[in-house]
């Protein structure tokens, strides 16, 4: 989130599109309830009417799949009808005009074809929105997981900066974020394409961290099979499977395939294909699960040996940060020991090196350096210290604990503390830029100093575009003394340049070579504050990213889609070879047959509140388990007429995987005619039969059924490899 | 259990040093007939308070990003009551019901108590001894066989912050950029 759940509250407008935070976020729910109560409008545009749309001044029905041509007829009707911030564009945007181009061909009739939203109340959304000052944006998995899930997020991106509403309170683009810990998790690097912090694999990084972890560069690239292997991004959640199963992706893996996996508390039937990763388990030579409950692909997949499942204690018999979906980081303490025989993640971490002889370089860098380290303390001091890019360094478990022992001093609107924690926000969200920082509430706000919390566009990739446009902004930081403007990020070579602040021959020596986000005494960052500048500079927000494929966001047709017609005009993406390691398709899937003549259902799936991810843990509670023991087929009665059912009547739903799952459906008018809808959340079942006898006895969950993931169709996201599991065609039938 | 005792009144204290007078009396139920002779009136502080002595412990709820407060009341090392924090600056007292039921998630009957390894289709008790000398032996072999980048790991977004950022070192000096987790999604 660029702002935060509280701020919701200062909207005049919430604009939700992909995302039901009713059910999925239902606490952060009561503050947008909240701003309704104060009389902000509610527009939701979902293809499910979700508990959220029943709150809403107006929902849109959307085609799944469509909301980038959804959102550029709002663009094309904001800059036709001078509803932009015509200001605000001019200073920190750009690439108006290639948005500005792109967008004259969604007329809303245009977009009406695609969409399905009628033209009139695409203008009546748009107005609401446009005329609203601010007016913030959430979204969700429901842009996200789609073929084109990196153009969605950045389509609410555009429209949001048009409206001037990004960097103020009660705007904003705002993402509510799945797990508890998601955001650390991402903010870490769980991901194969980056090491912690989103510095990427390039050698300066590994130096860098090497240089944190304390040990040599030259060891670390002896681990990998070759030295260019360190830069290389591995195999994603998506696509680790095909590195199993696929011998042609051995190419980009070192010359082999994927014969162990160790997955440490990701629940994997969530994502689309569960088939596949069944059978890529299976092909394993040695899989470890850590949970603190059985994981259900340990039952989906029938491995016969060298599957191993290892008890984690919960987070609620450890301690630590948890960084919630606003950035803000919060010490979650230990309130009692782990139960029965289980054991802390980072423990079984630390046997498992010792085992494999890496043990020393791995807590090289906590405590003493021998081993001697007080868990969680020094870890968490060595993730902040190091970690820069996102101004982690002034995140201290000392200002953590004292601010979660006091959480009462913290105002519910804007998180501002006061007494002892005057000046400072709860969570100290990111950036926050050292010990005396109040960390950023409301991200890319220029109104306020930085020291303060404020902040520009960062220059992340360059200060002029090819064609030799300036990137800064035309705007000066709130407190600026040295009157510069726009500013590129602040590195040894440019420090004195910028902030006009002569460095000490000492201070020199410290920073040679380094910039703002590799400074570990943090002279670069105190030194652009000090002069009212951003440490990572104070740019414009692009609209055009010319080394992607799509260099603005372009509307393109599922790969399953069920508007044929449309296909030709909006194809979809060349097949790409050495995504996230594997060769994955993308037009040779869509034109492979006329996948809506045999599929013409549309299968949306969702949550319930009561269960979250795969339901592995709220599944294994009775309680929830009582309230919603089952998955529910929402069908329209009309429909569910013309198939010849009844309310409750069970039913085969025939996935293009070529596989098909059994459930009880329910008619209900959330869904269109020609769309179905269920949760993803369950397991136990698959493709009809019951697989609870692969559990160990006792450990079944209480409530039961099948993974819709089993017939979620193929397709992931061009950049990421997110999924696409919103646009997915099925076939019902009566069971 | 503690809340079919508490609506008679009782608490687990209580409840415990009753049935220890009980066993040693040899009374074949401790809430029938002889009530009166094991039981002792409850004092002021055991009056006022439910869990007398008990430890209030503030923690965040591990379902989903928005983390909501919970005050948890601890006795003896058991987290006996669980509540939701009104003053916490997000949450205002709210909690959905999965965070209203944390609680449980901690003593839950379906929580993986021991180790196990399938074997030959069969789930088999192993001790942590086992299972960290058989997963470091194979892990090493795989490497040594195939290289580091036959193995993939995934990571969680439900560890903490530290523990997630030693996951991603611990998959970097394995020697793969083979790790991912379900935050991409």
């Amino acid at each position: 989130m660029t702002n935060h759940l509280g701020d919701i509250q200062n909207s005049k407008c919430i604009f939700i599109i992909g995302a039901n935070p009713a059910v999925a976020h239902p606490v952060g729910m009561v503050h947008i309830l909240r701003a309704k109560e104060l009389g902000a409008k509610i527009i939701v545009v979902d293809p499910y009417f979700s508990r959220t749309a029943s709150k809403a001044d107006n929902y849109a029905r959307i085609r799944p799949g469509t909301d980038i041509a959804f959102m550029y007829g709002m663009i094309r009707h904001i800059i036709k009808n001078d509803l932009y911030d015509k200001e605000y564009v001019k200073n920190r945007v750009y690439g108006f005009e290639e948005t500005a181009k792109e967008a004259e061909h969604y007329t809303p009739e245009v977009v009406e074809n695609i969409t399905g939203v009628p033209a009139n109340q695409l203008i009546e959304i748009t107005e609401m929105m446009a005329r609203a000052k601010p007016a913030t944006l959430i979204y969700n998995q429901g842009l996200t997981q789609h073929s084109v899930g990196t153009g969605n997020t950045r389509q609410t991106v555009i429209l949001q900066l048009l409206l001037g509403n990004v960097g103020k309170p009660g705007g904003g683009c705002n993402i509510l974020r799945g797990h508890d810990n998601v955001q650390g998790a991402s903010d870490m690097s769980n991901l194969a394409h980056s090491l912690p912090g989103y510095y990427g694999l390039a050698e300066g990084a590994w130096k860098y961290f090497c240089a944190n972890w304390k040990v040599d560069y030259a060891w670390m690239q002896s681990r990998f099979k070759a030295p260019e292997m360190l830069h290389k991004e591995g195999f994603s959640v998506a696509t680790w499977r095909f590195g199993v199963l696929e011998e042609q992706n051995a190419k980009n893996n070192s010359g082999t395939t994927i014969h162990g996996m160790m997955n440490i508390g990701s629940g994997l039937s969530s994502i689309s294909l569960t088939d596949t990763t069944k059978k890529a388990m299976e092909k394993l030579e040695l899989c470890v699960i850590v949970d603190p409950y059985f994981n259900d692909m340990g039952a989906i997949a029938d491995m016969k040996n060298n599957l191993f499942m290892l008890p984690a204690a919960s987070q609620i018999e450890t301690s630590g940060t948890v960084t919630a979906t606003n950035r803000a980081t919060q010490w979650r303490n230990q309130v009692v020991e782990p139960m029965y025989e289980c054991k802390t993640d980072h423990e079984i971490l630390f046997q498992l090196a010792k085992k494999m002889g890496y043990y020393d370089e791995l807590v090289r860098s906590l405590g003493d350096g021998k081993g001697n380290f007080k868990w969680p303390e020094d870890a968490t001091r060595e993730y902040t210290r190091a970690i820069r890019s996102i101004g982690l360094q002034g995140v201290t478990p000392e200002r953590l604990k004292a601010q979660s022992e006091n959480w009462h001093m913290f105002d519910t609107k804007t998180l501002r503390g006061s007494g002892p924690f005057k000046g400072e926000y709860y969570g100290l969200p990111w950036p926050c830029w050292s010990e005396k920082h109040p960390g950023t509430p409301i991200m890319y706000d220029d109104s306020i100093p930085v020291s303060e919390g404020g902040m520009g566009f960062r220059t992340r990739w360059t200060p002029k575009t090819p064609d030799g446009t300036s990137l800064l902004s035309e705007v000066e930081l709130k407190g600026t003394k040295s009157g510069v403007k726009g500013h590129d990020h602040i590195t040894a070579a440019n420090v004195e340049a910028i902030t006009g602040i002569a460095l000490t021959e000492e201070e020199k020596e410290k920073v040679k070579g380094k910039s703002w986000s590799t400074d570990l005494s943090n002279i670069l960052v105190e030194k652009a504050m000090q002069a009212g500048l951003c440490p990572y500079g104070n740019g414009k927000a692009r609209t055009v990213v010319w080394e992607w494929i799509d260099k603005v966001p372009k509307h393109r047709e599922p790969l399953h889609s069920p508007r044929p017609d449309l296909i030709a005009q909006y194809p979809t993406y060349k097949d790409k070879d050495n995504h996230y390691r594997a060769n994955i398709k993308y037009e040779s899937r869509q034109n492979e047959k006329v996948w809506a003549k045999e599929y013409p259902m549309q299968l949306l799936t969702g949550r319930y509140v009561e269960h979250l991810g795969t339901g592995t843990e709220s599944r294994s509670s009775i309680y929830l388990s009582e309230l919603a023991p089952e998955p529910l087929l929402d069908i329209h009665p009309d429909k569910g007429h013309d198939l010849g059912l009844r309310d409750g009547d069970m039913v085969w739903i025939y996935g293009t995987t070529g596989l098909r799952i059994k459930v009880k459906c329910k008619f209900s008018t959330r869904v269109a005619y020609d769309t179905a809808s269920m949760p993803y959340t369950y397991s136990g079942y698959h493709a009809g039969e019951s697989i609870l006898g692969r559990y160990p006895k006792g450990l079944e969950p209480y409530a039961v059924g099948e993974a819709s993931n089993t017939i979620i169709s193929y397709g992931f996201d061009i950049v990421t490899t997110t999924p696409e599991t919103k646009c997915t065609l099925c076939r019902i039938e009566k069971a | 259990m503690s809340e079919a005792l508490n609506a008679r009144g009782l608490n687990r204290r209580k409840f415990l040093k009753m049935t220890a007078i009980a066993s040693v009396a040899g009374a074949t139920s401790a809430l029938g007939a002889d009530e009166s002779k094991v039981l002792r009136p409850a004092n002021a502080q055991e009056l006022k308070e439910k869990y007398p002595n008990s430890k209030k412990v503030r923690t965040i709820c591990t379902y989903c990003s928005v983390g909501c407060g919970i005050e948890a009341e601890v006795v003896n090392g058991v987290w006996v009551r669980q509540e939701p924090a009104n003053d916490h600056p997000i949450s205002i007292g709210g909690h959905c019901c999965k965070g209203a039921d944390m609680i449980d998630r901690v003593r839950g009957e379906k929580r993986l108590r021991y180790p196990m390894e399938r074997v030959n289709g069969e789930w088999k008790r192993i001790s942590w001894d086992d299972a960290f000398t058989k997963i470091g032996t194979k892990m090493k072999g795989l490497r040594d066989k195939y290289g580091p980048d036959s193995m993939m790991f995934l990571g969680s977004s439900k560890v903490s912050g530290e523990q997630s950022y030693y996951i991603r070192k611990f998959a970097a000096m394995f020697g793969t950029n083979n790790i991912d987790t379900i935050a991409r999604i």
